[in-house]
């Protein structure tokens, strides 16, 4: 029986370790054969789809080419679902599809509103974890996702209650989060009604929208807690809606146009920090604003609850009040995954008197997500809830009575599940104001609210 | 605003540990060969010779943030790891010892 003929192998990391580009490996190792990959050609004649994809083919092939599937039991929609169309790999796979023309946007654009951009998946990943700095060349499923909701957009796709949403948001420069009460540009302040804080200067506040309108307690316990520690800043001149909702659904001119505006607001009052209470602003100031301006972004952005730890490690503030709560922390995804700020909460919590702090650690919470974000709770509120009764179970195994966000929009879909199991959802910054002797105001929402009348 | 306020400099992030700006982000301590196809920037921070990420793949904008915020994320997920999976080091041998007690004598699993 004669032997098949096997091609003379040729020495690679097969046959013996070597890394590429070291000057000691062997003479045949020096350079490798172009033929190990070439670029991409797109063929005449493409296809919307697959102009699309050629963009982003390389990130796509990053997850598509390794399918290691770390990401789905971190990823709060497989958790609830189990649907394989609504996975991060999935959602690479379809480009690689429509890089091969085998599907047009229009046949997965309803799969891509099944994901909060909360990042875990990312961030799980060991093309992140293990090689991502290395490489400077890490997974991007939010990205991805951003941009194939754009393309659906740009292509006359639309998911209902996204264009819905957004239309209002552009009659109203402001997000419609009070359903069919209007959002307007002269209500905007009313939350600091009695504060009496000046408008513009060097240092201003942003407040998101829903914490500016619905959750009114949050940005009335910040200004309050920044004004005891002496700490100077003003209002807003003009404050639009950051734009990072609508970058979040596809709408991306819409985004940019919000971020021109409020980009110029901030240059026509000599603004140069800003303020940012809420973490999905921080990841717009830092991420989108960034992208759409370039080096010509000179503002500084500042997370309040990393200056509000520093202000109590400095001193300028010292929580005194004992409040008699049993609580555990929710990492907002935006944070912890998605910018790796977890300590400065931590350090506020454990610096307020009286609480019994029954903490999960922020690996563990990396599969943890209220639902809250990336617009799934405009399309598909019943998936937020699913989410959110997931994290409340978490949160009641430890036998706590409160669980603390520090995200204004994760706070009301935790607290319609916590009122389900029994537990408060109170925000970071309402909860120290509290131990500062603050006596807060403005609105919790209304099972905030309601909850907090009968406690 | 009371009198006692005074301009802040807490969050000026040149000094401090907090703030976001630009330029900061995009400009990375001096790089330092360590190897013939490895540079370092930040400490604990390794990163393939960005000359050898120019023709197939390209690499990804990447502020400091997220190496540091990557770099970090790695250490605190491999204490996880040990935490949970590895806080006993068993041996090969301490296994097959362990079998061995388990098995009557001459018995064939």
């Amino acid at each position: 029986m004669t032997q098949p003929h096997e091609p003379p192998i040729r020495p690679d990391s097969l046959s013996g370790p070597f890394t590429p580009g070291m000057r000691d490996n062997a003479d045949d190792l020096a350079s490798m054969p172009d033929e190990i990959a070439r670029p991409f050609e797109l063929a005449d004649g493409s296809s919307p789809s697959q102009e699309f994809a050629e963009q982003w083919r390389n990130a796509s092939y990053n997850c598509f080419s390794s399918g290691h599937k770390f990401c789905r039991e971190v990823c709060p929609v497989m958790q609830v679902t189990r649907n394989e169309s609504w996975t991060p790999t999935a959602f690479h796979a379809n480009v690689v599809a429509m890089e091969r023309g085998e599907l047009e946007v229009a046949d997965v654009a309803a799969d891509y509103v099944n994901c909060t951009q909360c990042g875990a998946c990312e961030l799980r990943c060991p093309n992140t974890l293990f090689t991502g700095d290395f490489y400077k060349f890490r997974t991007r499923t939010v990205d991805v996702v951003k941009a194939v909701r754009a393309f659906a957009v740009e292509s006359a796709v639309h998911q209902p209650q996204w264009k819905l949403w957004n239309e209002r948001t552009n009659e109203r420069t402001h997000e419609p989060v009070l359903g069919q009460t209007p959002v307007s540009q002269e209500r905007v302040r009313d939350w600091a009604d009695g504060l009496d804080l000046p408008v513009g200067g060097e240092t201003v506040l942003f407040v998101d929208c829903e914490a500016a309108f619905y959750r009114t307690s949050v940005p009335r316990a910040v200004a309050q807690v920044l004004r005891l520690a002496g700490y100077e800043f003003g209002l807003m001149g003009e404050q639009w809606c950051c734009g990072g909702p609508a970058a979040e659904m596809g709408y991306v001119e819409q985004a940019k146009r919000f971020a021109q505006h409020n980009l110029d607001n901030w240059r026509s009052t000599g603004t140069k920090r800003v303020l940012v209470l809420d973490p999905h602003d921080y990841i717009t100031f830092t991420e989108d604003y960034p992208k759409y301006f370039g080096a010509d972004y000179d503002i500084e952005i500042v997370l309040v609850v990393e200056l509000l730890a520093e202000l109590i490690r400095g001193g300028r503030i010292t929580p005194s009040v004992p409040v008699e709560r049993t609580i555990t922390y929710h990492d907002p995804c935006r944070l912890n995954k998605r910018k790796g700020i977890w300590k400065e909460p931590r350090e506020i919590l454990r610096a307020i008197p009286g609480l019994d702090f029954r903490d999960v650690d922020r690996v563990t919470q990396w599969s943890y997500c209220s639902g809250g974000g990336g617009g799934l709770p405009v399309e598909k509120p019943e998936l937020t809830a699913a989410i959110s009764a997931n994290r409340l179970d978490q949160a009641s195994a430890l036998e706590v009575d409160t669980l603390v966000s520090a995200c204004p929009w994760s706070e009301r879909p935790l607290s319609k599940a916590g009122d389900d199991t029994d537990i408060d959802v109170v925000d970071i910054h309402e909860l120290l104001a509290e131990s500062l002797g603050i006596t807060v105001g403005g609105s919790r929402g209304e099972i905030g609210d309601r909850r907090g009348r009968s406690r | 605003m009371s009198d006692q306020q005074v301009p802040d400099t807490t969050t000026t992030s040149n000094s401090g540990t907090v703030g976001y700006r630009y330029a900061e982000q995009h400009s990375p301590p001096p790089a330092e060969r360590v190897t013939d196809v490895a540079i370092t920037t930040f400490e604990h921070v390794f990163e393939v010779d960005p000359r050898l990420m120019e023709r197939w793949v390209l690499q990804q904008e990447f502020p400091n943030w997220d190496s540091l915020r990557i770099m970090n994320s790695r250490h605190d997920h491999l204490d996880w790891m040990h935490r949970h999976f590895a806080e006993r080091v068993v041996t090969g041998s301490e296994l097959l010892a362990e079998i061995e007690t388990e098995q009557p004598a001459g018995g064939q699993r």
